[in-house]
């Protein structure tokens, strides 16, 4: 029993939980809207996966550290905005330029959410809900056009939308999904293999010892804005990329998406569990939902963000139901265990009850 | 003993009004187990703080193998060798054991090599002589089995010095054996031990050198061969303590409740009892023996599946705490931060809580003059150490916020009290009164469990004494039957010391 509870772990029930549901949705949604399992379905979901998947990444590891980060949705906007306008204004800037800008301005902004959360002991929340409103206003009282047009952008970033970096049949994968892809991959390979990783765990799986563990959690809960906020800049980039035409409304309420997709990925509301690859099944849970209800007649439009908020509810609620069940299992295997080794007296309080 | 390897030189620090280290110079030997003794308020957790760097000395310096240092923060202490274990482990519920160990280590390569790390982590726990998995997340273990993953922490990191803080307050006796067992590795491997306590017996039997601190000043530094517990007692109080505590005999009274194989299925199985009026029925037990679980069921909190309860000869069902409540039954709780009471509010707020309704006026107000009026016959009866009422229970010692827990529920006027670790983590003086008004109770014809894990003090304080383990009743002792053996090897499970069982 102890090898079964070491090698499955609830969370990871979870996560099959969530695989098999959009498996399900997508069975679904193929009986109800014609053409539905096709390339064009494909590209359509992937590519609208690929942006909320990126943020969603950074959210995951603020959420880690028992913090959160807000201002996302406006980073990603103001990033999109802003690196929009230089390039209508500035045909010359180099691609990688642009990218680097959209990733440090991005960067830029959650350092300042970083350096209040962790450094000012103001709570996350306070400080990215008021920095959420600061760079939405930032981007609308940028100086130049009020709009960004793709008819006014340089050329390459409309063949950017549309590149692919693979093409099976009529398949194709599109590079921001390879971005994407890349982007949850390492930060997976990060928080599994590098110290810093692990201590993102650490700090939200218990604050107040991570204090006296003699290493240095301001500066890692500050790193972890500064990386949720660059990858919200390079989504924001992404974003510029697959819609062109933009207004100040930019990525409004891609937080809640975010927050949405790492929490129904099954990061904990409290710090100290959660993956990125959980995160990216959230996100593509999310996207499938979202894409599929707009070609689903039976549904109204508006109905999709109360669907973000459901899908909150549930992932939370379903884990107090069902996960922190499965923790009690677990633990009352561990239990039982413990009674049967209880003619070792050496043995029975080692265990945990 | 050759040269020390920490020196405290004339240490002094101030908070505001509070002197709370006067110029206090110890010094710490390799392979020596120091106890730190003192009541609360006398000091100690200041002094573990300015040696772990949480706090910057206002004079004085810390000398480390001769030389000056300077500890600005933990991270300093952890490189010049010296660690902290507290009262409430400081583990990563989320990470695993392995991890645990050796998640402040920088001497480990960019990339964490999971395979090398549980084998590693697995070594440091042999030579503990520790059984463990390594994979399993601390989330489940005991609250001693972190405490080991803690102290192998510390060995992980090569120290030189190692402070525990009140490490035995949650741990059962059994327990603490193991722990000191571990402990006394650590010495004869030549660390350093700072050890501080509450219960004193258990301190002086693993201690080569006891020192007293009272009100920031240090009274005593002695060896142990040299001290009696008596001695380190009148040192700690300033005074003579006559008695240390026992219940004054009180006739006992009619039958008040009577339980008869109670049962919740996977935590406890058929408990039987009876408390009268005037006693006080001691629940003894190794933690994990579900003591207090029974406890929550007889005040309705988790209640019971099967079996029956009899209040004065009256079969009742308890279903919820207010249910409880109105049956006259009063739970005060062992955790006093998480369930107890309400930090920010004050003491009379805070007695007030389950009564509320008693103190209401007209339109559904509450009647401030009311609250106060009784909460300050309990401040006054309880000598609560407060200037008002109106004081938040925050900025109260652990001792005072105690008798705030034991007033809110005296004031719900119970007939029957159960007692949960009612003195765990309070200094002597407080826990005489505890013991005093538990006394003072049971003359008022109260009856009384009291769930405890301090063996002296349930010996002393009850007239019978259940003991439990595993959630099984493993015997009944009358107070002149139990002795601290019988009650050990009962409540570690052996067969043949099963006496005067109930029914």
């Amino acid at each position: 029993m102890t090898s079964l509870r070491r090698s499955i772990r609830p969370e990871q029930i979870r996560e099959l939980i969530l695989i098999l549901v959009i498996v399900a949705l997508l069975l679904f949604f193929g009986t109800q809207i014609s053409d539905y399992f096709g390339a064009r379905t494909f590209t359509r979901i992937s590519t609208s996966i690929a942006i909320l998947a990126v943020v969603a990444v950074g959210e995951t590891l603020v959420f880690l550290t028992r913090n959160y980060d807000l201002s996302v949705g406006s980073i990603v906007g103001f990033t999109a905005f802003f690196v929009g306008t230089q390039l209508q204004f500035y045909h010359g800037i180099p691609p990688l330029a642009a990218v680097l800008m959209a990733v440090g301005i991005g960067a830029m902004m959650g350092a300042f959410n970083g350096l209040l959360v962790a450094y000012g002991r103001v709570p996350a929340i306070i400080v990215t809900l008021g920095t959420m409103a600061i760079y939405r206003s930032a981007l609308v009282e940028y100086p130049g056009n009020k709009i960004v047009q793709i008819s006014a952008l340089p050329a390459w970033v409309q063949d950017f939308s549309s590149a692919n970096v693979l093409e099976v049949g009529t398949f194709e994968l599109r590079l921001i999904v390879a971005i994407a892809l890349a982007v949850v991959i390492i930060a997976q390979l990060m928080l599994m293999y590098l110290p810093y990783g692990r201590r993102l765990y650490a700090i939200g799986s218990n604050p107040e010892a991570a204090r006296v563990a003699g290493f240095p959690s301001q500066r890692i809960v500050f790193i972890a804005f500064i990386l949720s906020g660059a990858l919200a800049g390079l989504a924001g980039f992404m974003f510029l990329g697959r819609f062109g035409n933009l207004t100040v409304v930019a990525a409004m309420g891609t937080e809640l998406q975010a927050v949405a997709a790492v929490v129904v990925g099954g990061t904990s509301t409290l710090g100290g569990s959660g993956t990125a690859l959980g995160s990216l099944l959230g996100a593509t849970l999310i996207g499938v939902l979202d894409q599929s209800l707009r070609r689903w007649p039976l549904i109204s439009e508006f109905w999709r963000d109360a669907m973000l908020g459901i899908l909150i509810l549930l992932a939370v609620a379903g884990d107090r139901a069902i996960v922190d069940r499965l923790r009690t299992i677990w633990a009352r295997s561990e239990l039982q265990l413990g009674a049967a080794n209880s003619a070792l007296p050496q043995e029975d309080n080692i265990h945990g009850s | 003993m050759t040269t020390p390897i920490l020196e405290l030189r004339h240490i002094s620090k101030r908070f505001d009004m509070t002197q709370a280290l006067d110029d206090v110079s110890l010094s710490l030997y390799p392979g020596e187990i120091h106890a730190l003794v003192g009541e609360n308020g006398a000091g100690k957790s200041t002094l573990i703080k300015v040696v772990t760097g949480v706090y910057q000395p206002d004079r004085g310096e810390i000398v480390l193998n001769g030389r000056p240092v300077h500890v600005r923060n933990s991270q300093d202490a952890q490189a010049l060798g010296i660690a902290a274990i507290h009262q409430e482990p400081m583990v990563f519920p989320d990470l695993n054991v392995a991890e645990n160990i050796f998640i402040s280590h920088r001497d480990r390569g960019a990339i964490v090599r999971w395979r090398q790390m549980y084998e590693d982590a697995a070594a440091i726990l042999a030579k503990l002589d520790v059984k463990m998995d390594v994979r399993v997340p601390a989330r489940g273990l005991t609250l001693a089995a972190q405490q080991t993953v803690e102290i192998a922490k510390a060995i992980s990191l090569d120290v030189r010095v190692l402070i525990m803080d009140e490490p035995t307050a949650s741990l059962s006796a059994h327990e603490v054996s193991q722990l000191f067992r571990l402990v006394a590795t650590l010495r004869d491997q030549g660390v350093a031990v700072l050890f501080i306590g509450h219960r004193l017996e258990e301190v002086l039997s693993i201690a080569d050198r006891v020192t007293v601190l009272r009100d920031g000043k240090l009274i005593s530094s002695r060896p142990r061969a040299e001290v009696t517990i008596e001695q380190v007692i009148r040192d700690m109080v300033g005074r003579r303590v006559e008695e240390f505590f026992a219940k004054s005999a009180v006739e006992r009274g009619e039958l008040l409740m009577s339980v008869r194989g109670l049962t919740k299925e996977r935590v406890f199985s058929d408990i039987s009892f009876d408390v009268y009026r005037g006693e006080v029925l001691g629940f003894a037990g190794l933690v994990g023996s579900r003591r207090t679980d029974v406890g929550l069921a007889l005040f309705g909190v988790e209640p019971a599946d099967s079996g029956r309860i009899l209040l004065e000869g009256r079969e009742v069902q308890i279903r919820s705490s207010q249910q409880a409540l109105q049956l006259g039954i009063a739970y005060v709780t062992e955790d006093r931060r998480q369930y107890g009471l309400s930090m920010p509010l004050s003491i009379a707020a805070n007695i007030t809580l389950p009564t509320l309704s008693r103190y209401l006026g007209a339109l559904g107000l509450v009647r401030t003059n009311a609250e106060n009026t009784d909460a300050e016959e309990f401040r006054q009866r309880l000598s609560i150490r407060a200037d008002s009422v109106r004081v938040e229970v925050a900025r109260l010692s652990g001792g005072n916020q105690q008798k705030v827990v034991l007033s809110k529920w005296l004031n719900t006027r119970p007939q029957l009290l159960i007692l949960d670790e009612p003195t765990r983590g309070i200094d002597v003086r407080t826990k005489a009164e505890v013991h005093h008004m538990i006394s003072e109770l049971t003359a008022q014809g109260l009856g009384i469990i009291l769930i405890s894990s301090d063996l002296p003090e349930i010996m002393a304080m009850s007239d019978r004494i259940l003991v439990m383990r595993e959630g099984r009743m493993m015997g009944l002792f009358s107070r002149n039957e139990a002795t601290q053996e019988s009650i050990m090897t009962a409540a570690m499970g052996r067969e043949n010391t099963v006496a005067e069982r109930q029914r």
